[in-house]
């Protein structure tokens, strides 16, 4: 299936995706090819993946998104979650998904300050 | 939402789409029964695996079915998927955390039983599997 559901915005020197509320796979692979293009077309330091739509993390979504977050860190680039609704949470413990590499943060507001005031730290 | 629910039914499993179709009708289902929102989650997180392991697993080939139970002061779901796929040769070891023969994490069916109150998996090798989960909640 082809067509355009995802938007990556680019915010100053890293994206921003948000992601639908329950994504199916193929918008998720999509989400994996669009986010490393943008990236090295944007020269792009960072990732936040905004999920706070996000009702559902199975462990095909968990897999993608620790994937790409490693290939991220391997084009040179942090990935920042953002937003995980509790109920979500809670699921994806019990489930025993873990996210590899990405950080966390409560809201996209948090995970923009990991990269501006506190980017080194990281 | 404007969608007809049904407190019994069926559904086929044929494209990687019908994983999400599933979803979306396990969800309305189980909503308008009256599940909470955690329960809620951890049920079509459930249906998410179980739909993805008849689409991964036996070429697509299999059917959900679902019936909401009621017992007094609690309202139960259980949902069934049969596919014609390949069997499971070792269901206890299916249900170890990490095995996977598909290249995934291996964390599907172990994942399910922790989500849901009972899980029945009934295999033959060559002819289907047929996995049924259940899951009960108090009436608000």
């Amino acid at each position: 299936m082809v067509y355009d559901s995802l938007s990556v915005i680019k915010l100053k020197n890293i994206l921003l995706v948000t992601v639908p509320d329950d994504p199916g796979d193929d918008i998720i692979q999509e989400l994996q090819m669009k986010v490393l293009d943008a990236i090295e077309t944007y020269h792009s330091k960072g990732l936040i993946l905004d999920i706070s739509n996000v009702h559902i993390v199975d462990s095909y979504f968990a897999r993608t998104i620790s994937e790409t977050s490693q290939m991220v860190a391997l084009m040179g680039g942090k990935t920042v979650i953002a937003g995980m609704q509790p109920s979500v949470a809670i699921t994806a413990t019990e489930l025993g998904i873990n996210l590899g590499e990405a950080i966390s943060t409560l809201n996209v507001d948090y995970a923009l300050d990991i990269f501006t005031d506190n980017f080194s730290a990281v | 939402m404007t969608m007809d629910v049904e407190e019994s039914g069926e559904t086929s499993i044929a494209v990687e789409g019908d994983i999400v179709t599933c979803r979306k009708l396990i969800r309305n289902v189980i909503t308008v029964a009256g599940f909470g929102m955690t329960d809620v989650t951890r049920i079509v997180t459930a249906v998410s695996e179980l739909a993805r392991n008849i689409y991964v697993h036996a070429d697509s080939h299999g059917v959900m079915r679902w019936r909401v139970l009621y017992q007094p002061g609690q309202v139960g779901i259980q949902i069934e998927f049969e596919d014609y796929g390949k069997g499971i040769p070792n269901i206890d070891q299916a249900l170890e955390v990490g095995f996977t023969t598909a290249g995934s994490l291996g964390m599907g069916l172990s994942g399910v039983k922790r989500l849901m109150d009972s899980i029945v998996i009934k295999s033959e090798v060559s002819v289907g599997t047929m996995v049924s989960v259940e899951k009960w909640g108090r009436v608000k």
